[in-house]
């Protein structure tokens, strides 16, 4: 019990004041509040007459609600995703498990600290949900309270998710970006089974069906109404299957993290590595179909032809190895090619439309979730590692540096963006007239990856520690567009439609979802603009990293 | 290029200033070839403020630096290909094993891959790595990284190997084989710089030292004159067969000698120390006196001053700022 006292707890105190004293954190607050009371503001009644059925609230709180649950999946991770992996490559872990403190004290301290910082963040949109409930048409138990339940859970599930993740995982970026591929996954690739297979009998429905009660999705659209603006996920149980769904994962993940938290955690030998050499036996010949690229095989040298920091980014990255991408990338034409079969074969009742809504959300999720992991790191962690200081005294000019960094994550997006070709392909076979939009919307995700790849690098080039680096890219790269999908979310009320056009343009995945004509998206015209848009954030983007580099290569 | 009866290294009225702090100021040092210079100072000295203007990564605020004839501030890319720089952080890459690390190293200097094959294989024959090319580099010990790192320096053959606390961190065994290595190197015709806090290990290798204290060159030469300059008195120790003779010894040195020349007794060694700054014939005076008042003197020797001696000289006991501040710079001896 007194792992969970905010004065008997040591880590729990510390870690709160360390959160609510860091300038991160009262950014993200002040950000919160402002957007929730910006939104109240925009929508507040001129006139002085009571709105019963709730549709001027309902169009306000609709969008406060689904922006806080991105404000919680964007920030909650951030913290817990680093807590337990910076602590043990500090070597402060080992003298926390050295103490009397038990695993259990160390655990609730770092969850309950994150907890807390998220009622902080959830309590400051409070003012801005009592102006809805002002206005008329919205209840306490129906609406205001299942909100309240649905966004804390999300804050305990998440962060219960990132310290599972912190745990296992070798470095702080590795850990943030594993802890936001679980948050999407959680959040919107749980759902994925539910909509293939939602309408047919069987237990993979029954399966499909309990699968979304750990997603925060259904519940959301539940509560704000808004099934018809979005697809329809919604479960049996409502939102309450939700808060079952995320206190299970919560519990589950919460009784592995503190198994985990032993000594044992840090008995872990280095890795020696060893060369495979088995050329011409049958286990060499396996081991050549499993990988394609053999991580354990001995490397020729580098051509002199080849950026040799390209080369270099390939082969040490710990997430994106080429091997590990051409497997991701070959589940991804399967998958694609198994979508577009269905459908031609008649075994789900989807359109070509819906199929390729799908492809392209598969391919915007991978976009977002790889882009900012492989990019972010590019320079800071070139400059945390003092790599940077050693390439500077190499031969090579900036730009070549640059240049090789740059092109080793946009030959890796680039065979992301090609992966779903086959299942296009297929489309295309079955629907000639869709070719000129296939092409369309390979340009618009071609220039949301040259975005991505372009706003991750440039802020990693500011940045001084990677893990700084690849949170505050996930953070801008979700605002842009996720955040700017929110705005669609309120079309009509209190936006325009005009205005919802002008933010969607921001963002070259909603050219995407209108071109392939996505319901809701049919009636909106993005491009070109939308390209241009692109075209110039990722010139500016472009411009300020060279600026940077530059800077960073100058002697001091 | 630079003849061979000229400096390799050399720098004139280094300065560099940050604002109103001063790192470096006004240092002008020279370094021959086949040199070692050991360049000595506490942190925040201005050493690796030094270095870091001679390899081509800090520009001076006024003065000079060059290298081979080359100025460090105008001609980075031929610097770039002049010294080899190992700094104090190894810069390690994740997943990367030895071979694929130099491999990399030598392909971002522009080395045609057939030789930088074979210029591999020489760098680790040097320094050792050959047996651990397969290892992951993060996952090698903190002397063995080192290795690895010197290896790194020599893959483009460069004529300056600048090597910023190499020993730092290595147990007693490493250090005597990094040691080793850097002697091995300057044999090889190369010309070293390198810091170390460890002075005694400097002390075997360098010869020539440059004192550095908040900026300020204190001590800058070769190795036994700025020992003789900076310890101008010598320590003499007195060495008894007997026991109960050492209070009687000490009586008598006190006697003779100045107040300044402090007697200190060692009962369990059966040793008397004392500096002096009298000459041989004085001192014969003194062991005279001993052995005339019947005291059995089993020896009677000057005790050799060490480089931590000297440093703590200048930078005074435990390097505080007020008592470095009041010795005056020494003028550089050639």
């Amino acid at each position: 019990m007194n792992s969970l006292l905010l004065w008997k707890n040591p880590i729990l105190r510390r870690e709160l004041l360390d959160r609510l004293r860091s300038l991160r954190a009262f950014a993200s607050i002040l950000a919160v509040a402002i957007g929730a009371a910006l939104l109240v503001i925009l929508r507040w009644p001129s006139e002085s007459t009571l709105d019963i059925v709730s549709q001027g609230a309902m169009q306000v709180f609709r969008p406060l609600a689904f922006g806080l649950a991105v404000a919680v999946m964007m920030l909650v991770p951030a913290f817990p995703a680093t807590a337990i992996v910076r602590e043990r490559r500090r070597g402060t872990l080992a003298l926390l498990l050295n103490s009397p403190l038990r695993p259990t004290d160390i655990y609730f301290g770092k969850l309950l600290s994150n907890v807390f910082l998220a009622f902080v963040l959830i309590s400051v949109s409070l003012p801005s949900l009592g102006a809805c409930y002002a206005m008329g048409g919205l209840s306490l138990q129906s609406h205001m309270l299942p909100l309240l339940t649905i966004l804390v859970c999300m804050a305990l599930q998440y962060s219960a998710v990132s310290l599972w993740i912190s745990v296992q995982a070798g470095s702080s970026d590795s850990s943030l970006r594993w802890s936001y591929a679980a948050v999407l996954i959680l959040a919107f690739l749980s759902l994925a089974p539910s909509s293939i297979y939602g309408n047919l009998p069987g237990w993979q429905s029954a399966i499909a069906q309990k699968l979304t009660a750990i997603s925060p999705m259904p519940a959301l659209q539940e509560i704000t109404g808004s099934q018809s603006a979005t697809t329809e996920f919604a479960t049996s149980g409502g939102w309450k299957s939700y808060v079952i769904g995320a206190t299970i994962t919560t519990l589950l993940f919460a009784i592995a993290t503190i198994v985990k938290l032993d000594p044992l955690l840090l008995d872990r030998p280095r890795p020696t590595g060893k060369i495979v050499k088995n050329k011409n036996t049958v286990g060499g010949w396996a081991r050549r179909m499993v990988y394609l690229i053999d991580p354990e095989k001995q490397k020729v040298g580098i051509p002199l032809f080849i950026n040799p920091v390209m080369v270099k980014e390939f082969r040490t990255r710990k997430f994106g190895r080429l091997h590990w991408l051409l497997r991701l990338i070959a589940t991804c034409g399967v998958i694609s090619l198994f979508l577009t079969v269905i459908t031609a074969t008649g075994t789900v009742s989807w359109g070509v439309d819906r199929i390729a809504a799908t492809l392209v959300l598969m391919q915007i999720a991978l976009l977002i979730v790889l882009g900012p992991s492989l990019a972010s790191g590019l320079i800071a962690g070139e400059v945390e590692s003092g790599g940077w200081q050693l390439l500077r005294m190499t031969s090579m000019s900036t730009l070549r540096i640059v240049n090789g960094k740059l092109m080793s994550v946009a030959w890796t997006m680039l065979l992301i963006l090609l992966a779903t070709v086959p299942g296009y392909a297929v489309m295309m076979w079955i629907q000639p007239a869709t070719i000129g939009q296939v092409q369309r919307v390979l340009i618009s995700l071609g220039i949301a990856t040259m975005m991505i790849v372009l706003v991750s690098a440039c802020i990693s080039a500011f940045c001084r520690s990677a893990a700084v680096a690849t949170a505050t890219s996930y953070g801008v790269l979700l605002a842009m567009f996720a955040g700017t999908f929110l705005v669609w979310l309120a079309r009509g009320k209190p936006f325009g439609p005009i205005f919802v056009e002008r933010v969607l343009s921001l963002n070259p995945t909603a050219a995407a979802l209108a071109e392939i004509r996505v319901p809701g998206f049919e009636s909106l015209n993005l491009t070109p603009i939308s390209w241009w848009i692109g075209l110039c954030v990722s010139a500016l983007c472009l411009l300020l990293l060279s600026i940077r580099t530059w800077h960073l290569a100058r002697p001091d | 290029m630079s003849q061979d009866n000229e400096p390799v290294v050399q720098t004139s009225g280094l300065t560099k200033r940050y604002g109103d702090f001063t790192a470096l100021d006004s240092l002008s040092i020279h370094v021959n070839r086949g040199e070692i210079l050991g360049f000595i100072g506490p942190n925040g000295a201005g050493k690796t403020t030094a270095i870091k203007i001679l390899v081509g990564l800090s520009k001076p605020t006024s003065g000079s630096a060059r290298i081979a004839g080359v100025d460090c501030s105008q001609g980075a890319r031929k610097i770039k290909k002049l010294v080899g720089y190992m700094p104090d952080r190894f810069g390690s890459y994740d997943n990367m094993r030895v071979r694929e690390y130099l491999d990399f190293f030598g392909a971002a200097y522009g080395i045609p891959l057939a030789e930088r094959q074979q210029r591999i294989r020489e760098v680790m024959e040097i320094s050792n790595t050959a047996y651990m090319q397969d290892k992951f580099v993060e996952s090698l010990s903190h002397g063995m990284q080192q290795r690895v790192g010197i290896a790194r320096t020599l893959l483009h053959n460069p004529e300056v190997l600048i090597f910023d606390e190499p020993a730092n961190g290595l147990d007693p065994k490493a250090r005597i084989e990094m040691r080793d290595l850097l002697l091995d190197l300057a044999a090889r015709g190369k010309t070293l710089i390198v810091t170390s806090h460890i002075l005694p290990e400097l002390a075997r290798i360098c010869n020539t030292i440059a004192i550095v204290t908040h900026g300020k060159l204190r001590a800058f030469g070769k190795l036994d004159d700025v020992m003789r300059q900076l310890c101008p008195r010598r320590s003499y120790e007195v060495q008894l067969v007997e026991l109960k003779d050492v209070a009687a010894a000490e009586k008598l040195l006190v006697d003779v000698l100045q107040a300044d020349e402090v007697v200190s007794a060692s009962q369990t060694e059966r040793v008397l120390r004392f500096p002096t700054s009298r000459t041989e014939q004085e001192l014969s005076g003194v062991l005279s006196r001993l052995v005339s008042a019947g005291i059995q003197v089993a020896q009677f020797r000057e005790v050799a001053g060490d480089l931590e001696d000297a440093f703590l000289s200048v930078a005074g006991v435990g390097g505080d700022k007020a008592s470095a501040q009041k010795s005056a710079p020494v003028a550089a001896a050639s």
